[in-house]
């Protein structure tokens, strides 16, 4: 007869108590910390069946097989994903298995008793077990080490990855400091312990491959040792205890908050305030991996590896002074790396934009001349196109007028097609209230958006081709212009191309293709400026593109940056796009355009220029 | 005939005044051109600030005080190789020297204006650089100068600019700018001329009073602040925006001729004889001395003097007294180190 409670189990009951709590509050805490709209919203997500599916399919996707990070480091992948699953299936399995075999069985057990007993049993079930011979139960006992063995496994990757960060495809992984360690010193031995734990009673409560074969045939010789297994059984519960206690102060409290953000996420909620609600589910989540340590365009300078994501997360949870937290809210670059790597997805951007909000900026900014402004002094379209043919608006915004190769190659693309388009701001824009956005100024943005989406709507266009990404960024996610379709003239020009309305000769030309952020990563906009460019010459690969591609330093999200920080991610970046020799550097963005002019070592020229090269030659 | 002789790279004017000192030592320098003529930039201009004296005079006596001096141009140095203090210059036409020092004077390059896309050079038919103007000055044959009646100048193109990564001062542009300004003014007397300035730097005898009688002669505007942007409106004028910072006003306007000051940058043509020499650039791409005061013609490398543009923007009096003072470091190195024969 196996006893039915032993004290080594109370460390881990307490403690499991005490995280289960303290989830539950802060999850109520970040609940009631939404705005009322988003918390009504949120509610009814979690009822709807079409998005509750989508919550479940999320959650196992993410949660416990890792899919995200499996795609962009397999290795890395398979470590999250074996100790994550693998505990996972552990307790589940534990449940059904303490269930079905439980040694009360046949027992008059106290009701009380009987629910505590739950809390335990499932975790420490070998314990308080008798082995059974039945199929059912030796079926049970593979499972149960096979995960075993699944968590032992991604463990050693993970000690691996510690000591030799290049090995699983890391550059530079997070700093930690004591705390840190000591929890995934106790996350690391959980396992071992457990395994050992096991094993050493293998004899009285059976096991499988692992525990009864491997474990006590050969580490422990066959021999039962009563105070010896006790030991293990102790340190087992203890570390438990210890990683459970510390879990909401370390960075594993990522294991809980993940569930709640995607649930947050899938109910299509936004940050709004920078240490509230979904900022702190978001700040909860980060698991400090670094991932986006090696990928951040800042730490091409030394020091300002400390400005990203992952550390920034880090002040802002531990309640760092606001004047830290400030800087590197201003020091980022905006460029949507880091949220493109980050296994959980966490919009740190967001967040930054939501504490710039709070920041009070001298910025004098004077819009009278808003009201003033009747309409926009266009160039008018040709009066054969205009009476038979839908209008074509064309808005360069403020960057195109710096530039004026590609307002004037825009110009004769325009022609060549035959298009009825009338340049709107051809005698100077508005705003398109990016940069104020960009700076968390947010009624300043809506003033101009206002104005813009008046005169917009005036003209009766059907097309709006617009030649910044800055622009197109705001333009697609904040101006309301219903009909209306809006166009980069990456997609405008390759829609021409396809359409056969531009006859370009093919060149020998090599060209590498930089993809600007805010087209890229904001909108996955990668093949139409490809396709354009194998229309006109060779396409040369550089050392990473597409969601990759980093900044070419020269955007206006930082606040902060200074001219010469800027420089070496500049250099960095031709450095990467010249790597197979390329003839030219083409971009689709103004600001990108003129940043690489000045450091490059070869010609740097818009997507518009080449393609008016290619109709011409 | 010594048979060690100096060689003098770059035939400007600071090339010209050096070789033509080194001559009066006693010594016996070669000029390496790579164009077909002396000269340098001074060829390309017709007047000079702040007097608008004739470029072509001082061109003429330079040229006159060298005419004895072995020359050669359309050369170009292909290969230099140091043996104790002798360097053994070979020319790309096969020409051969044993040189007891070497003397860089290769000057500057404009600033290429295409770089500030903004301001529309070489895509605007009505944007010209300052050199173009020097040389409509000099032919009158530019068809885009057509009585112009609104003419601007824009201070400072490529010089004080981090964007274009020359944040140093040409030093030579605000004289160059109010000296064309009023010879426009002559040219066109109707016309208004406008300059825009981010910091008028008069620094030079005259220079303050070409500034007043630009002002007060030739009524020439100056604004205080830089042109953002250029653009064409339909009738093909230029419509340019500005920053009056003194008046904290933002402004519109429309030319008829944008004239750009494009600034100095350190002559490529010498990228290829600092990599034989071993001599670096400072910062600013231009090449490096050994101090910044009493050692301006010395470079880290012994035997190899520098002189004019090369090291730094300059105006014509500060290159040529810059010449001169190469000659004399020249002559004092060859007394102490290099071949006393040569110094009687």
């Amino acid at each position: 007869m196996r006893p039915i409670f032993d004290p080594f189990v109370l460390p881990f009951v307490i403690s499991m108590t005490f995280v289960l709590l303290y989830c539950i509050i802060g999850m109520i805490r970040i609940i009631f910390q939404l705005p009322k709209e988003d918390r009504r919203k949120f509610l009814r997500s979690l009822i709807y069946p079409k998005s509750a599916l989508k919550n479940f399919r999320d959650l196992v996707n993410d949660c416990l097989f890792h899919t995200k990070i499996w795609k962009r480091k397999p290795l890395l992948g398979y470590m999250h994903m074996s100790i994550a699953l693998g505990w996972f299936m552990i307790i589940i399995v534990g449940h059904f298995e303490s269930i079905t075999f439980s040694p009360l069985r046949g027992l008059e057990v106290p009701f009380m008793q009987k629910m505590m007993s739950n809390l335990y049993l499932p975790i420490f079930f070998r314990y308080f077990a008798i082995e059974e011979l039945s199929l059912k139960a030796q079926i049970f006992s593979f499972l149960m080490d096979f995960f075993l063995l699944m968590i032992i496994s991604g463990i050693f990757i993970a000690v691996v990855k510690k000591k030799k960060p290049k090995k699983v495809g890391m550059k530079r992984v997070t700093k930690f400091g004591i705390k840190e360690d000591m929890v995934r010193l106790s996350l690391w031995t959980i396992f071992p312990l457990r395994f050992l734990a096991e094993s050493s009673i293998a004899n009285i409560a059976g096991g499988s491959f692992l525990t009864k074969y491997l474990g006590f045939e050969l580490v422990f010789g066959g021999n039962y040792n009563e105070t010896l297994s006790m030991v293990f059984w102790w340190l087992y519960s203890i570390d438990l205890a210890i990683f459970m206690t510390l879990l909401p102060f370390s960075r594993y409290m990522h294991i809980p908050a993940e569930a709640l953000l995607i649930l947050l996420r899938n109910a299509g909620l936004k940050t709004t305030e920078p240490r509230k609600g979904y900022a702190v589910a978001e700040i909860y989540s980060c698991p400090s991996c670094g991932l986006c340590i090696d990928v951040c365009p800042m730490s091409e300078v030394k020091d300002n590896y400390k400005n990203t994501a992952v550390y920034f997360i880090r002040n802002i949870r531990k309640g760092k002074r606001r004047r830290d937290v400030k800087n590197m809210t201003e020091k980022c670059l905006m460029c949507g790396k880091c949220i493109e790597v980050c296994p959980l997805g966490i919009e740190s951007l967001n967040i930054k934009i939501a504490q710039r909000k709070k920041t009070y900026y001298k910025i004098k900014s004077d819009f009278s001349y808003l009201e003033r402004l009747q309409d926009y002094k266009t160039t008018r379209p040709q009066d054969d196109l205009s009476a038979h043919s839908q209008k074509t608006l064309y808005f360069a915004g403020c960057m195109s007028h710096l530039t004026p190769k590609i307002t004037r190659s825009m110009t004769k693309i325009f022609k060549l097609a035959n298009e009825n388009f009338e340049f709107l701001d051809a005698d100077g824009s508005i705003c398109c209230g990016r940069p104020m956005m960009l700076t968390g100024k947010i009624n300043e943005a809506k003033a101009l958006i206002a104005k813009n989406t008046e005169l917009i709507k005036k003209s009766g266009a059907k097309k709006l081709v617009l030649s910044c990404p800055i622009c197109y960024k705001v333009f697609k996610e904040e101006y309301q212009l219903d009909g209306i379709e809006i166009l980069h003239h990456t997609q405008y020009i390759n829609e021409l191309i396809e359409n056969d309305k531009l006859n370009i000769d093919r060149s020998d030309k090599r060209y590498a293709y930089h993809d600007p952020c805010e087209l890229g990563r904001a909108f996955g906009i990668y093949d139409e400026p490809r396709n354009v460019i194998d229309n006109i010459g060779l396409l040369t690969q550089g050392k990473s593109d597409r969601d990759m591609s980093a900044c070419c330093g020269g955007s206006i999200g930082s606040l902060t940056m200074s001219m010469e920080e800027r420089d070496e991610i500049t250099k960095n970046t031709i450095k990467d796009l010249t790597l197979n020799q390329p003839d030219e550097i083409v971009t689709a963005c103004p600001l990108c355009l003129k940043t690489f002019a000045r450091l490059s070592p070869i010609e740097v020229k818009d997507i518009a220029e080449i393609v008016v090269e290619g109709l011409e030659g | 005939m010594n048979e060690y002789r100096i060689l003098i790279i770059g035939g400007g004017p600071a090339g010209m005044e050096t070789a033509y000192q080194l001559k009066n030592l006693g010594l016996n320098p070669v000029i390496i051109e790579r164009n077909d003529k002396l000269g340098g930039h001074l060829a390309q201009w017709d007047r000079l600030f702040p007097s608008s004296d004739s470029a072509e005079t001082l061109l003429e006596k330079l040229k006159d005080q060298t005419k004895d001096i072995e020359k050669k141009l359309n050369a170009k140095i292909s290969n230099i190789t140091k043996e104790g203090n002798i360097f053994h210059v070979t020319l790309s036409n096969g020409i051969k020297y044993d040189a007891a020092a070497i003397v860089i004077c290769t000057g500057f390059d404009l600033f290429k204006a295409e770089k500030k896309q903004e301001y529309g050079y070489g895509i605007y038919n009505n944007v010209i650089t300052n050199a173009e103007l020097e040389d409509y000055f000099k032919t009158h044959n530019d068809k885009r100068i057509d009585e112009p009646k609104r003419i601007g100048f824009v201070h400072c193109v490529g010089s004080r600019d981090v964007k274009v990564n020359n944040t140093y001062c040409s030093k030579v542009c605000c004289a160059t700018a109010l000296k064309q300004a009023c010879e426009i003014k002559d040219e066109f007397p109707y016309a208004d001329v406008y300059c825009f300035y981010m910091d008028l730097r008069m620094f030079g005898k005259g220079y303050e009073d070409l500034y007043l009688k630009a002002q007060k002669d030739f009524d020439i505007k100056c604004v205080r602040g830089r042109v953002c942007e250029v653009s064409e409106n339909i009738e093909g004028k230029l419509v340019i925006k500005a920053e009056d910072t003194l008046l904290g006003t933002p402004m519109k306007m429309t030319l008829d001729l944008l004239v750009l000051m494009c600034g100095m940058e350190k002559s490529k043509s010498s990228n290829e004889i600092q990599k034989m020499l071993n001599i670096n650039n400072n910062e600013d791409g231009f090449i490096e001395t050994r101090d910044n005061f009493s050692g301006l013609n010395l470079t880290k490398e012994k035997g190899v003097f520098v002189a004019g543009a090369c090291t730094s923007p300059k105006t014509l009096p500060d290159t040529i007294a810059e010449a001169r003072a190469a000659a004399m470091e020249v002559f004092n190195y060859l007394k102490v180190n290099g071949q006393p024969s040569l110094v009687q």
